[in-house]
């Protein structure tokens, strides 16, 4: 077997419908449907498509947690003993069984909520993070940007439960969490201890994990305002380690993300009206 | 009231744990060294192997038994400075170059199509193998000076019994047609094959027999 595996490679049965990140955001359709005004896009229990949402979000959670599972094991198997740490695997090991519990977990609560796996799509941008050749470079983007992600999305989750009166969703939820803190404590932990003596490979991998972050603000996916559908943790945050001036880091630039899809969103709009009436011509 | 002053024996009468046993310090020492060595190889390819397979149960129960094999190195390699052996790494060895042979055609598989291939190393030959010589080690041992060294064969032995059955189920439920058992059968007595020119996981002694005559027949 090969080191090194691309996201294209991904093995997956015939249920799972792949889709590029570049393909959900150039779709026309996504234009259109900005101009509706649908309210807050917090997912709140009050809003007419809130079920939706969430069963949606629980099938973005699934498809995620199997990518996660496939990165913590490639990182178990990626590296020989000289590039990383005999003790770096073995947490990589005991995430790879941690994350095949949350597919576990997930798969039932897709259940519990009326999904069907393949019901939605599924991007592999997150395992394309797992892919990189530096483990310091690859626990920052996995374990500190797209764990501390999943922190913020299961929290978001768990309230939901919470507020819908769902204690199955809120049960599992927090189990999930409790695990994430604890991956994101180890991404924290292998970047101190690696890079302890090298500032400029610690600033690279800061520089990814923040590239990373940007990626899953897009659109303002994650923030703390109304606007966003999944709200930033900070309590659980700092729980795993991240610093205050990390959080509001992170807050700002999801705002900036948020302020950027409006924009985008009022020019596609603007675009559209402006083909309706050249149309009508 | 009973008398706190009665003499009694420092071992109860059914205790029946004896000196001495069949390892020397150093034999022992080396013979962990070598169950690192493998389980290493093994949880790593295991934790390979979990984005190549399409099967999802398959899938799951790799990144468990990923862990599983990872806690068995970690116990090993803590056992092994107790054994006077301070650089655990100078021990983490192969007990032989046909022993890395036999674990790089295990590791081998790759393709989405060969889920049978890559099950069948892990649970039909390695998974057993594994059994046997922790099985041998736990029997063989002093039960006094060595008992760290048994408690830690017997976690092992607890999650190998039990992974292994979770391994034959998914074979069995995978092999549908004759000639999936053909390929199953072909691939098990490949390894096998290779195996037993190393003489084990811990080299020709591995089951407590010179098996050099079986190198000399396979060579």
């Amino acid at each position: 077997m090969k080191k090194f595996l691309a996201e294209n490679e991904l093995a997956r049965d015939e249920r799972f419908v792949r889709t590029k990140i570049e393909d959900r955001i150039f779709d026309p359709r996504g234009a259109r449907m900005a101009t509706r005004n649908t309210g807050p896009a917090k997912m709140a229990v009050d809003r007419p498509s809130a079920g939706e949402r969430s069963r949606s979000l629980m099938h973005g959670i699934f498809v995620g947690e199997i990518q996660a599972l496939e990165g913590a094991g490639r990182t178990c198997y990626d590296f020989d003993d000289d590039s990383a740490p005999f003790q770096l695997k073995l947490d990589m090991a005991r995430q790879c069984w941690d994350e095949s519990r949350h597919c576990e977990i997930s798969v039932k609560l897709g259940d519990h909520m009326g999904t069907e796996i393949g019901e939605y799509t599924e991007s592999t941008f997150l395992f394309a993070a797992a892919c990189n050749p530096d483990p310091v470079l690859r626990l920052c983007g996995v374990n500190r940007a797209l764990e501390g992600l999943a922190i913020d999305v299961f929290n978001s989750m768990k309230d939901f439960g919470n507020e819908s009166g769902d204690p199955v969703l809120e049960f599992c939820e927090d189990w999930m969490l409790a695990d994430e803190v604890t991956h994101v404590k180890m991404g924290s932990d292998w970047l101190r201890r690696l890079t302890d003596n090298d500032p400029e490979r610690k600033e690279r991998a800061l520089e990814f994990q923040r590239t990373v972050d940007a990626i899953f603000n897009l659109g303002g996916f994650r923030g703390e305002d109304d606007e966003n559908p999944i709200q930033l943790a900070r309590n659980f945050r700092r729980l795993a380690g991240f610093t205050e001036e990390e959080n509001d880091s992170l807050a700002e630039l999801a705002r900036q993300s948020t302020e950027e899809a409006v924009k985008m969103a009022e020019m596609a709009s603007a675009a559209l009206d402006a083909s309706a009436r050249g149309g009508s011509n | 009231m009973s008398n706190s002053g009665k003499p009694r024996a420092a071992f109860a009468p059914w205790d029946r744990r004896e000196l001495p046993g069949l390892f020397s310090v150093e034999d022992s020492a080396r013979r962990v060294g070598n169950y690192k060595w493998a389980e290493m190889r093994l949880f790593e390819a295991l934790g390979g192997w979990v984005a190549t397979v399409p099967e999802l149960d398959v899938k799951l129960v790799l990144g468990r038994h990923a862990y599983h094999h990872a806690w068995h190195a970690e116990l090993w390699h803590k056992r092994l400075p107790e054994l006077r052996e301070m650089n655990p790494d100078r021990l983490t060895l192969p007990p032989n170059d046909a022993f890395v042979a036999f674990m790089g055609a295990v590791r081998e598989p790759e393709a989405a199509d060969l889920t049978i291939e890559k099950l069948v190393g892990v649970y039909r030959v390695l998974i057993p193998r594994l059994i046997g010589v922790y099985t041998y080690h736990l029997n063989g041992t002093s039960t006094i000076t060595d008992a760290p060294t048994i408690r830690s064969l017997k976690f092992a032995l607890q999650d190998d019994f039990e992974d292994w059955r979770d391994g034959e189920m998914l074979l069995q439920s995978l092999i549908e047609t004759p000639d999936e058992v053909e390929r199953a059968a072909r691939r098990q007595a490949e390894l096998e094959t290779l195996y037993l020119a190393s003489g084990g996981i811990a080299g020709p002694g591995s089951l407590g027999e010179s098996t050099d005559s079986q190198e000399v027949a396979v060579g």
